[in-house]
């Protein structure tokens, strides 16, 4: 078994393409889960903790969060807290402070887990994650990167370096619905962003990936408790939920149109 | 009682639990010691018919159950566990044990044994497991005849109910009764008309609780090795003397040939009782000749040993001004593969569903049924928070339909000093009412009732029961207490510390506590069912008196005597009583059915307190640990294969659950010490179950997940605005 400890992101991209198989490691807090549970195992590491660019954090214009940067920086810097409220929320709810000081925006957005709370309020967002390997570089938004149950777009060679968040130009709203413990993942989460024009609805934790459906939400009119019932039901009808420990899929779609509606008349005022 | 010692600051910054700075069992390296893995059933039921080693190196032993054919069962109340399952009976069972150099050794070992099946069958639940056409988990019963089988056993044979314990109060007794009770009888069944003749009113319902797990943070650990034929063994357990019995009797050795170091555990809540894989541990040490050392793993521990799932049907019947008249309950009490001590659990499951109530009549039948899941035993509440989760709820109910005020009913019905409970004993020292009362006070019963639920408990102390202790003079003028009282983070170190230094008042410096060696300590029944502080405070003081006329070695010994009879329950339940209350205010989202704890309070009586830090502790985290009892603990069983055995999948309460709780400790001026490590794990299920439940649901199934919340409302819900 060997472990690397690469500082540079150049570095990071000449292993991981000689080493497609290595498995990357940011935080550790899924990774060493799954290890525990023996549902993976690997001979190559690539530790991405002494890489300091991945830890670059600008608000200057977007919200840029290197790949390394925690959720709890991200949950507590003043400027994400004032201009990126929802952003904010969504990280500051997940799990408790001790995950949340090492677990990265880099690592949720890879380990694709259903069951987050940032993905889905960073596809309302409109997130972009920038992706590299030694091809290149390319912008992949939040709402193409994650496919499916544990599964990305990213090509064995690449790694996510940067996460950007444009300026919010109206207000969010994140609701986690919790069925267990208070540091439980969530059974339910939605995430609604306004913009010039409309909202973006997300629906998070209920099925393989964050679901969003611009058809539905062009139907929203804001304020109005008629159209609001109509996009939460809309939303409860057409997503696949899943059953799971947090709750059945009838639960699930049942309380989908509740929070849904919850989540659009927070957004409304 | 000094006024020092009740001035507690709680742990010093030095204490080494907080410092990181105690040796755990898991701590303890014996040199070359080999590494035990267990390789185990993936079938709920069946026998095994091959087991393929081929892939295993030449130098790890491999124990088969062949290989142990030799040794005889063993079970501290029923003897049907052997060494290694050829027939497994859970998923889990220990088929095949490896022996290896190194823990990686093991562990590769382990894996690459296949085992081949001949699957059977499985039950499951507890009730349908004593229905005629369950397939039997065992063919016989046999008692076992260790001093933890300290009632006769009342198996069913022909039946998965392995112990059957009934109360008969004296107009109830003398009918010509079924041995089992299958089916829920209906009110005019002939044995109980009479019983409820005098009621206004009867309510009746289904109360169901599922199993659960320990999750002390440290796993089991053991390291067993032969001395100059003599075994030893290093363990955590909360059974010293027990387990020595026990493992004696396996090997055919003379107790006093059996070493037990009992080091500090790392949590225990009754996970580390009895034989766990200490019989495994030492039979491999015996094979190899060499020191062996197993420690769990995570998942493993979650199928070492659950808490009972239990399915209690209970009927009460009232007059209308509220006189409580009758009370029937069966309960059917799922205590998994092996019987463990879950015959005593359904015992005290059993007279705890009566409540701290006068009735006219009582008739209980508590089963204790085997099934195909991982064996049950004790748990912290040993068998009273499930049945109080139903006795408590249906009193609610029955408020509910005679219109009377639930914490008035309560009261009006409480036992009293020189009331006879339903074993036919006298009551003293009893402190309902109060209990009842600050437990009202503490949500503002006066002030509006919505959302807001009470309960009261009693549970009884392990009884009959003995516990010894030595205090032996050091030559250096200080004084070392020898006792089996084992320190699972309740602070009994410290507790026997106070408790010496009060009796031989010297300073608290002065007293060494060591932790339990059967070699070294004298005899005690166990430190289980919160009795060691109560036990121990009294056989301190004699032995203090023993010292100081007999000079360097002082002994004392306390026996409390009594029992129940399996038939009619009629006896001494316990010597004293573990009495406590709780008090709920909760909001339901009746979209949602999320339940918000907005305060939770309990109330335990102390008589009174030796070391109040840890006394608060065990009142709070008996509170924390019932909170997620009530809310969200549950192990999930599909067709026998728990599908949550890790920490994701298996929530326990957090630090966010517990914001809300407060509670206190009822003390009396001169009163005995009594034992609280569990009274406020009872009361709290109903307590939020009777607040939910006022705001129009009826909540009758532990854990309340908010879809079974949204399920059990009463009333059609109100399209919200
Ligand atoms: C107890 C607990 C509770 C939790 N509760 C919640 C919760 O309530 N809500 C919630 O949203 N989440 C929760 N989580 C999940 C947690 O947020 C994720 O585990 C975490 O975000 C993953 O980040 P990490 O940096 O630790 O990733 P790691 O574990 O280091 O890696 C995760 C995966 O991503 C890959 N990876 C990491 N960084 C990169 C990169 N830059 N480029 C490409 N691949 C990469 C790794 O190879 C690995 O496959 C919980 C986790 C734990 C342990």
């Amino acid at each position: 078994m060997s472990w690397h400890m690469p500082t540079t992101v150049d570095e990071v991209l000449r292993l991981k393409a000689s080493k497609p198989d290595a498995t990357v490691v940011a935080g550790g807090t899924f990774l060493g889960l799954v290890i525990r549970q023996g549902l993976l195992d690997s001979d190559e590491w690539i530790s991405l903790q002494n890489v300091d660019e991945l830890r670059a954090f600008g608000t200057a214009g977007d919200l840029s969060a290197g790949a390394m940067v925690t959720h709890r920086r991200i949950e507590t810097e003043p400027a994400v807290r004032r201009d990126w409220p929802g952003v904010a929320e969504a990280f500051g709810v997940v799990a408790s402070p001790r995950v949340r000081n090492v677990a990265t925006i880099g690592g949720v957005l890879a380990d694709a887990d259903y069951a987050s709370d940032p993905p889905a309020m960073l596809v309302a967002s409109r997130a972009v994650a920038e992706v590299a390997s030694v091809r290149g570089m390319r912008r992949v938004p939040i709402e193409e990167l994650i496919v499916g149950h544990y599964e990305t777009e990213l090509d064995d060679d690449e790694i996510i370096t940067r996460v950007l968040v444009p300026r919010p130009t109206g207000s969010a709203a994140y609701r986690k619905l919790r069925t267990r413990s208070r540091e439980d993942r969530p059974a339910v989460s939605v995430a609604a962003v306004r913009e010039t024009g409309g909202v973006r609805v997300v629906v998070g934790a209920v099925s393989d990936r964050p679901r969003h459906y611009p058809d539905i939400c062009a139907e929203w009119r804001p304020g109005d408790e008629q159209s609001t019932r109509e996009v939460a039901a809309a939303y409860a009808d057409r997503i696949p939920c899943l059953d799971d420990g947090r709750g059945s899929a009838e639960y699930r779609r049942q309380v989908v149109s509740v929070e849904v509606r919850r989540a659009l008349m927070q957004v409304s005022r | 009682m000094t006024a020092d010692m009740r001035r507690s600051p709680g742990p010093s910054p030095a204490d080494p639990r907080v410092v990181g700075g105690l040796d755990y069992s898991i701590d303890h390296h014996v040199p070359g010691a080999w590494h035990l893995r267990l390789v185990r059933s993936d079938v709920a039921a069946g026998r095994v018919v091959d087991i393929d080693t081929t892939g295993v190196e030449s130098d790890v032993t491999i124990i088969t159950p062949a290989d142990v054919a030799a040794y005889g069962t063993f079970g501290c109340q029923i003897a049907d566990q052997r060494v290694l399952a050829a027939e497994p009976k859970f998923a889990g069972d220990p088929v095949v044990a490896v022996v290896a150099p190194t823990p990686e050794a093991a562990r590769e070992a382990a894996a690459s044994i296949q085992l081949d099946y001949d699957e059977a069958h499985g039950v499951f639940n507890e009730f349908e497991a004593a229905t005629a056409s369950a397939p039997l988990v065992h063919t016989s019963h046999a008692s076992a005849s260790g001093d933890a089988a300290y009632f006769a056993m009342r198996p069913l044979d022909g039946t998965n109910v392995c112990h059957r314990f009934r109360i008969r109060t004296p107009e109830l007794r003398g009918y010509d009764e079924p041995e089992l009770i299958r089916e829920l009888p209906p009110l005019d069944d002939a044995t109980m008309s009479d019983a409820f003749a005098g009621s206004d009113i009867v309510v009746e319902e289904t109360f169901r609780t599922p199993a659960a797990a320990h999750v002390p943070m440290e796993p089991h650990a053991t390291t067993a090795q032969w001395v100059d034929g003599r075994l030893e063994v290093i363990t955590g357990t909360q059974t010293p003397f027990n387990l020595r019995q026990d493992l004696a009797a396996l090997f055919g050795l003379d107790p006093a040939d059996v070493r037990v170091v009992a080091p500090a555990m790392g949590g225990s809540f009754g996970a580390k009782t009895f034989m766990r894989t200490e019989a495994i541990t030492a039979v491999a040490a015996a094979f190899t000749g060499k020191p062996v050392r197993c420690v769990l793993d995570r998942d493993e521990v979650f199928s070492e040993v659950t808490r009972h799932a239990s399915t209690v049907w209970m009927r009460m019947g009232a007059t209308r001004e509220g006189r409580f008249v009758a009370k029937q309950m069966v309960a059917y009490v799922n205590t998994g593969a092996y019987a463990d001590c879950g015959p005593g659990v359904a015992q005290k499951l059993g007279y705890a569903g009566v409540g701290p109530y006068r009735f006219d009549h009582v008739a209980v039948d508590s089963y204790c049924t085997y099934t195909n899941l991982p064996p049950a035993g004790a748990f912290r509440g040993y068998g009273a928070m499930q049945s109080a989760w139903a006795s408590e709820r249906l009193v609610d109910m029955l408020a509910g339909e005679l219109h009377i005020d639930p914490v008035e009913l309560r009261r009006m019905n409480l036992l009293r000093d020189g009331d006879a409970f339903c074993t036919g004993e006298i009551m003293h020292d009893t402190h309902f009412e109060e209990l009842l009362d600050d437990a009202a006070k503490a949500v503002a019963w006066n002030d509006g009732r919505d959302g807001k639920g009470v309960a009261i408990i009693l549970k009884g102390m392990q009884t009959p029961s003995r516990a010894e202790v030595a205090i032996h003079a050091l030559p250096d003028g200080r004084f070392e207490v020898r006792s089996a009282t084992a320190d699972m983070g309740q602070g009994a170190p410290e507790a026997l510390t106070r408790m010496a230094a009060d009796v031989l008042g010297v300073p608290p410096e002065h007293i060494v506590v060591p932790p339990p060696d059967t070699d070294l300590a004298p005899y005690d029944t166990r430190t289980t069912s919160s009795r060691s502080t109560h036990m121990m405070s009294r056989a301190l003081a004699a032995a203090a008196d023993d010292l100081r006329a007999n000079g360097t070695v002082g002994h004392g010994r306390i026996v409390n005597d009594g029992g129940l009879d399996p038939d009619t329950g009629t006896g001494v339940a316990s010597s004293h009583w573990h009495q406590g209350a709780a008090a709920a205010h909760v909001d339901v989202d009746d979209e949602t059915g999320i339940i918000d704890v907005r305060s939770l309070y309990a109330t335990s009586y102390a008589g009174r307190v030796v070391h109040r830090a840890a006394a608060e502790l065990q009142n709070e985290g008996s509170m924390i640990m019932s909170l997620g009892t009530a809310l969200f603990e549950e192990l999930t069983y599909v067709d026998g294969q728990l599908v949550n055995p890790n920490l994701s999948e298996y929530n326990i309460a957090s630090a966010l659950d517990g914001a809300t709780i407060h509670h206190r400790l009822l003390e009396t001026p001169g009163a005995e010490v009594h034992g609280l490590g569990e009274t406020a794990v009872p009361p709290v299920p109903p307590a939020l179950g009777n607040a939910v439940a006022s705001l129009g649901y009826h909540p009758c199934r532990l854990p309340m997940t908010p879809e079974r919340v949204l399920a059990s409302r009463v009333h059609p819900r109100q399209e919200a605005p």
